[in-house]
């Protein structure tokens, strides 16, 4: 019973901490008393008080969703339920139906995440699960009516029974996987929102959001490039472009979401080929270097290049290709223009007294843009996890008081800087750089990046990034490597190249199978000269597959009964055995010689004698005195053939 | 069937004819139950002692009786009841007034053969009476060793149904009984037979004796001496093992329970003319051997015939 409980007790910990905090009580009460219970040999609850509880827990339940539908609200209750069972589990029935539905409440764990560690946690409630099942199985079969007699399996048994059970089941579940027809949509039932979206980039920047993504080192896309690899510090992963300041925050433009872009760059020869595969973020934007030629499958590109879908949901890969070489926007429209120069009114006096000084000593816009970018450079400015809070005057503050930024200060000063000499100006902000695996790019949410871009006559859209300037090295080997003091504790060298070989291990499990959808099916029987699968073909290809594992496993199966490690004439007797039974005589070992040959006499009268024959043969061999030699009963069993039973 | 048969040995000829007579004989006075019979002959090969429970009036008495006859041993009923004393069993001293002196009356435990009906029915002090007799194969009385008989063969019986006012013996004392049997109605064809055929009792007046007591020593010597294979006693052990696992009874098979069935087993593989014993053997006396010694866990509703046929039908035979 303890095992029962420990078991729906770990099935039940990832719903429990994903559930509202008030619900909590419900899960751990029951769990506590049925414990105490087991120890101290309690009653079960009274019928009344397990009606309250259920009626008060329904009533909770309503109260903090609004009702019983949809999928959080079901699998709460479900996960309630679950608990409150447990305080009228005291029959082995009872017993079971909870390790069942723990079965059942663990798969549920899929609707929200299908990440590698969830499969590790369902995995261990799996076999949790069907130890206490084959347990209970075990006293329940033996003991007829509820009361358990002390068992004397040891845990490991079981386990390694448990172990076993699943892994005769595996060859099946393998074919169900990759023949089950799919459809192209998401899953069926299952809301868009159903994987754990990481947000990564958002729609607006306001000081500290990029930070705060510095802190995730878990990945955001992972790239494949069919071209040479670009140099790192010329990775950009283009994102979210924002237009509009309001003093503290950046955010993006509708005119700039919504037009489409004029040209495309042209493919060339130098382009970048390469191959995105992105976690789910349930944002519109998909990230692509600077310029993206192509636009995926249902997305678009906008007026700023930004690569737009529907929220990505689900694991999504598109095939890439970009050019670095092309111009853009040579003409820069008016709406863009006054959209690249707005700025607030009475922000940053200090900033706009700096800038109209220097802009007046200046002679073109690029030799501006060179003064600000060596004055970051050359005064004292730090590239700092940390920096101080910022209040009204941000600008103001960062470049005169505080100077201790990240890269999202570095790009918001400076556009500003931009804007108020003039020059139209925006933010970029993306990835910047990723870690090389060996076979591929792997980008992380802590590669956040934010940038500028200048327009300039002639030159169109450039990029300037004034975190080069202050910190060479974030832009040379990547964001983490910038930086003297760790970012917590336990940030060690190893651990962060630990991270990465598991990302090797989490990648080939996205791509085999989280992101193994209709496409990848229908490929798998190219090699056999098969084209495009459908459902038909597929349910087809499946029974024929089920059978046949059906069929290899069961005599395999049938043949572990009998146990390895007998002499000779056993041997012999069990091949004999054998024999008879595919002619259609049921045996059994627990059968004797002479109990064979009855059975035998009774199905087949005409093989009667040749079978008493061996097994008084047996018989001698195996209990009396002078026994015959074994040769004599290896002839006769080789030679025996029984007729088939039916013709 | 063959084997090696015992009948080779030139003095057991005539010894294990005679044995198949005394059986036949017996089967014509109990009629249709040669499995049984043959069962309560090892039983009193193995020199063991035998339990029959069953209703009244299905022939307890008359396999008891025809025994006793065929092998023409000296044969004694005991009615248990509820006063009866162990004095009534053993006999008393009784103070010999001429010769100034107690004189001891030996009581009707004195007997080759003795049926003890409704066992159960006695006291606690008189039922251990029997059975110290039975164990220990001699009486004291007041300080005087009286040894019984040799063979000595005690059938006892018990009334299942009818347990108000009894008694039931205690598993130590069951112990003492090497088999236990049930006897069981009568197939049609069977009673339809015994409907029509001459009184039972009358028939068994009629019997003579197959073989003396001297002859039963001898085959109790003989039957000892029978081959048992190393997997035999490999299948014996996998039995005694398995009754030891908690899943099919309260406790398992003693040891001496254990040298009780190899003993049973090599009677009745004697009496069916083999000289070495089989898995076949053992099984056909293993239900009869546990019987009475077992007690199916509390709470299971399964009885110990049962759990006994699922167990043989579990362990294999190695």
């Amino acid at each position: 019973m303890l095992w029962v409980i420990f078991t729906i007790t770990i099935a039940l910990i990832p719903q429990a901490l994903s559930m509202p905090v008030q619900l909590l009580p419900l899960i751990v009460l029951p769990i506590a008393w049925r414990i105490v219970a087991e120890l101290r040999g309690w009653r079960p609850m009274p019928l009344l008080v397990r009606i309250a509880a259920t009626a008060m827990t329904v009533f909770f339940l309503v109260m903090t969703y609004g009702g019983l539908f949809g999928r959080r609200a079901a699998v709460s209750l479900l996960t309630v339920m679950l608990a409150l069972k447990l305080l009228e589990t005291f029959k082995v029935r009872d017993a079971r139906i909870v390790a069942s539905l723990s079965l059942f409440l663990c798969a549920t764990q899929f609707l929200f995440s299908q990440g590698l560690f969830m499969l590790v946690y369902a995995a261990s409630v799996m076999l949790g699960a069907l130890v206490a099942l084959t347990l209970l199985q075990r006293r329940d079969a033996f003991t007829g009516k509820g009361t358990v007699p002390p068992s004397n399996h040891g845990f490991l048994q079981e386990l390694g029974y448990s172990t076993k059970l699943v892994a005769m089941a595996a060859p099946a579940a393998l074919v169900l996987f990759m023949l089950f027809p799919r459809w192209g949509g998401p899953m069926w039932g299952v809301p868009e929102s159903a994987l754990d979206a990481k947000t990564g980039l958002s729609d607006s920047m306001a000081p500290g959001d990029i930070q705060n993504l510095f802190m995730d080192d878990s990945p955001a896309f992972r790239v494949e490039f069919d071209s040479p690899i670009p140099m790192i510090r010329d990775l950009y992963w283009r994102g979210p472009v924002f237009w509009n300041f309001d003093g503290r925050a950046w955010s993006g433009a509708y005119y700039s979401r919504n037009v489409p872009a004029e040209t495309l760059p042209d493919i060339t020869p130098d382009s970048i080929r390469y191959r995105v595969q992105m976690e789910p973020t349930e944002r519109h934007w998909m990230f692509a270097l600077d310029y993206p030629a192509i636009t995926p499958n249902r997305s678009r590109v906008t007026i700023d290049f930004q690569l737009l879908t529907r929220p990505i949901t689900r694991l999504r890969s598109y095939d890439m290709v970009s050019n670095p070489d092309f111009v853009d926007m040579p003409e820069l429209k008016i709406i863009l223009r006054t959209s690249a120069l707005k700025l607030p009114e009475g922000y940053n006096p200090r900033t706009l007294e700096l800038v109209q000084e220097w802009r007046d000593e200046a002679d073109s816009d690029s030799e501006f843009i060179d003064r600000i970018l060596r004055w970051f450079n050359t005064e004292e400015f730090s590239y700092t996890l940390n920096p101080p809070l910022l209040s009204q005057h941000t600008v103001d503050e960062f470049l005169f008081d505080t100077r201790k930024g990240f890269c999202e200060h570095y790009a918001s000063a400076f556009t500003v800087m931009m804007r108020m000499a003039g020059i139209p100006a925006r933010i970029v902000t993306g990835y910047m750089g990723g870690y090389h695996t060996g076979s591929y790019l792997l980008v992380r949410q802590s590669d956040a990046h934010a940038w500028s871009e200048v327009w300039l006559e002639g030159r169109g859209w450039v990029r300037v990034d004034p975190t080069a300037a202050v910190a060479p090295g974030r832009i040379e080997s990547g964001a983490m490597n910038a930086l003297s003091s760790r970012r917590y504790m336990f940030d060690y060298e190893w651990i962060r190249s630990l991270k990465n070989n598991f990302d090797l291990l989490q990648r080939g499990w996205n791509e085999w199978v989280i992101a193994f959808g209709l496409e990848q099916q229908s490929r798998l029987f190219q090699p056999f000269g098969m084209e495009r699968l459908d459902s038909t073909k597929l349910v087809v290809i499946l029974v024929i597959a089920i059978t046949l594992i059906a069929a290899l496993m069961s005599p395999l199966l049938l043949r572990l009964r009998i146990s390895s490690n007998r002499d000779a004439a056993a041997k012999l007797w069990d091949t004999f055995r054998r024999k008879l039974d595919k002619a259609g005589i049921n045996t059994s070992a627990a059968m004797t010689p002479e109990e064979l040959g009855q059975a035998a006499t009774t199905v087949k009268p005409g093989e009667a004698e040749e079978i008493g024959r061996i097994s008084a043969l047996y018989r001698q061999i195996r209990y009396a005195p002078d026994a015959p030699s074994l040769e004599s009963l290896r002839k006769a069993v080789r030679g025996f053939r029984a007729a088939r039973q039916g013709r | 069937m063959s084997g090696i048969s015992v009948q080779e040995s030139t003095t057991g000829s005539s010894l294990q004819d005679r044995l198949q007579q005394a059986m036949n004989s017996v089967n014509s006075i109990l009629l249709g139950k040669e499995r049984q019979v043959e069962l309560a002959f090892s039983c009193l090969l193995a020199r063991g002692h035998l339990l029959i429970e069953d209703l009244p009036g299905v022939g307890k008495t008359t396999l008891a009786h025809a025994l006793a006859t065929v092998i023409g041993a000296h044969y004694q009923r005991i009615q248990f009841t509820s006063d009866l004393l162990p004095a009534d069993i053993l006999g008393v001293s009784i103070y010999r007034r001429d010769r100034e002196e107690f004189e001891f009356h030996p009581g009707p435990i004195f007997s080759e053969l003795i049926l003890a009906d409704e066992v159960n029915r006695a006291t606690p002090k008189s039922q251990s009476a029997l059975l110290e007799a039975m164990a220990e194969g001699q009486v004291t009385i007041e300080s005087t060793t009286h040894g019984l008989p040799d063979p000595f063969f005690v059938i006892a019986t018990q009334n299942p149904l009818d347990l108000v006012g009894t008694f039931p013996l205690p598993d130590s004392q069951l112990d003492r009984f090497l088999l236990s049997l049930t006897l069981g109605f009568p197939d049609p064809k069977v009673e339809r037979e015994l409907l029509t055929a001459e009184d039972r009792s009358k028939v068994l007046v009629k019997t003579s004796a197959a073989m003396s007591t001297a002859d039963v020593q001898a085959l109790q010597e003989q039957c000892q001496r029978l081959h048992a294979s190393e997997a035999l006693l490999d299948y014996i052990q996998a039995l005694l093992a398995e009754t030891r696992n908690s899943r099919w009874f309260e406790t398992g098979l003693s040891p001496r329970a254990g040298i009780a069935l190899l003993h049973c087993g090599k009677a009745l593989a004697f009496i069916n003319g083999r000289d070495f014993v089989t898995s076949e053997d053992i099984k056909r006396v293993f239900p009869a051997l546990a019987r009475h010694r077992m007690t199916v866990p509390h709470g299971m509703e399964v009885t110990v015939e049962e759990q006994l046929t699922s167990l043989l039908n579990q362990v294999a035979i190695p």
